[in-house]
């Protein structure tokens, strides 16, 4: 647009706007990072924090649009905007709070916009915060909604309010409609986080107090009694055979094979250590005995493991390359990796106990 | 023992020839410094002339692991022979690399 159309008035706000426009750009820089410090200290994990300095352009629009309603640069409130999107609906309050924490909130113009909106319509979820800039008579503005209220909001700017041409009824009572789906979604979102924390917080106490068998084996199951650090007595036993190095790695990837291996709770996986544990020593002291190789992966001790278990419950050959196709995907090698084990199995005292 | 360093667009292949062990292993290392620092992409070590690893070229190559992992990048093990797989198999180290053949 064209600047110098703009009346007085509207040209002294702007060349204020100009005049601060890098106090403007620090501050939303710094309170920006002052967000994402303060929600990584509290463990809260958000989509994106956005942020920007209204341009120039923007600015002369909305005064040319409604520049008299302005006594100065002062009553523009979103001349610095941030946005903070959330995963779940629940953070929404959990960010609010913390907003309302960090700064110094003008209530007066801070819009819930979540309660407002017409019970008939959807409206356009979100908590709008104004509040004051540290040292400076000016105001930001923060906005917070969650990732679904986010693509509704950007869907609804082109198709809403803000495209100066009147849109079908019909149009929009599909958009509200999808926008009733949208909440009805965030809401089922957080139940189901919430369901989900629960069901791990009874399943860390069952494994806690040792009731292996009541415990089903999933992922989230298989985590917590990893935790516990079930092989670590095995894998250092191993490692002292060569006074070798272990080097922690993940063990998930053994959830297939334990599942593969028919284990259906964590009692299963408990009693496979307890029966096999030795035949798992000593194919491994058979293997790395007479080596100097002096590192072993914390996977060592599971996968001799089910090695030992394989080979003395008779899965034989194919078995033991099952094992390393869960473990590796297929290879040929796999099959010579059997092969040379089930030779190995013949010297080692517990197959023939 | 040699090393050759080939990067193409987001794939770094190591060639890795001769018997990598504790004497060759910090000169390797050396070598391998660069593509640990550019490890965001696929690195590729390929050892179809390696004929040997010791437990210093295994610390290597878990060296390169930690730095793709740290990085978004992947490390592919690539074409070993018999004795090598064996060795990868009998430390534990089968399942933290993809092998491939």
């Amino acid at each position: 647009m064209d600047i110098s159309q703009l009346d007085p008035h509207c040209q002294a706000i702007l060349e204020e706007y100009r005049d601060n426009l890098p106090l403007f750009r620090e501050s939303a820089e710094k309170i920006h990072t002052l967000l994402e410090n303060t929600f990584r200290e509290a463990g809260l994990m958000v989509a994106a924090i956005e942020y920007r300095v209204k341009s120039e352009d923007s600015l002369a629009g909305k005064l040319e649009l409604k520049g008299a309603k302005y006594k100065s640069l002062q009553d523009i409130t979103d001349i610095i905007g941030l946005r903070v999107i959330t995963f779940y609906i629940d953070d929404v309050d959990k960010v609010a709070s913390a907003v309302e924490r960090l700064f110094k909130v003008d209530w007066d113009n801070t819009v819930d916009k979540r309660k407002v909106h017409e019970i008939d319509s959807f409206g356009y979820l979100s908590l709008h915060y104004i509040c004051y800039l540290d040292g400076a008579p000016y105001r930001f503005e923060i906005q917070l909604r969650t990732v679904l209220q986010h693509a509704w909001a950007n869907m609804n700017h082109d198709t809403g309010y803000k495209s100066g041409v009147e849109v079908p009824r019909e149009y929009l009572s599909n958009l509200n409609r999808l926008a009733g789906m949208l909440e009805l979604a965030d809401e089922q979102f957080s139940k189901i986080r919430t369901e989900l924390n629960d069901y791990r917080r009874r399943v860390q106490a069952l494994v806690a107090s040792g009731n292996l068998d009541d415990v089903p084996l999933d992922g989230d199951t298989f985590r917590s009694y990893l935790n516990l650090g079930p092989f670590t007595s095995l894998n250092k036993k191993i490692a002292a055979v060569n006074q070798a190095e272990i080097q922690e790695v993940s063990l998930m990837p053994y959830l297939t094979v334990f599942k593969g291996l028919n284990c259906k709770t964590l009692g299963d996986i408990s009693r496979l250590i307890k029966t096999y544990s030795e035949g798992a020593y000593q194919i491994a002291c058979y293997q790395i005995g007479l080596t100097d190789l002096d590192i072993i992966s914390s996977s060592l001790g599971p996968q001799d493991l089910c090695i030992a278990y394989l080979l003395k419950s008779g899965a034989g050959k194919a078995g033991v390359r099952y094992l390393f196709e869960m473990l590796n995907g297929p290879s040929e090698s796999n099959e010579m990796l059997a092969e040379m084990l089930m030779d190995q199995a013949q010297d080692l005292p517990f197959m023939n106990q | 023992m040699e090393v050759q360093i080939n990067k193409q667009d987001n794939v770094t292949t190591v060639e890795l020839i001769g018997r990598l062990d504790t004497p060759a292993s910090a000169e390797v290392s050396k070598a391998l410094e660069p593509v640990a620092a550019d490890a965001a992409g696929t690195i590729i070590l390929d050892c179809k002339d390696l004929e040997y690893i010791s437990s210093s070229g295994l610390r290597i190559f878990l060296v390169l692991r930690k730095a793709a992992a740290a990085q978004g990048g992947k490390v592919i093990v690539k074409s070993i022979n018999k004795d090598i797989r064996n060795v990868f198999m009998m430390t534990g180290f089968l399942n933290l690399f993809q092998i491939e053949d």
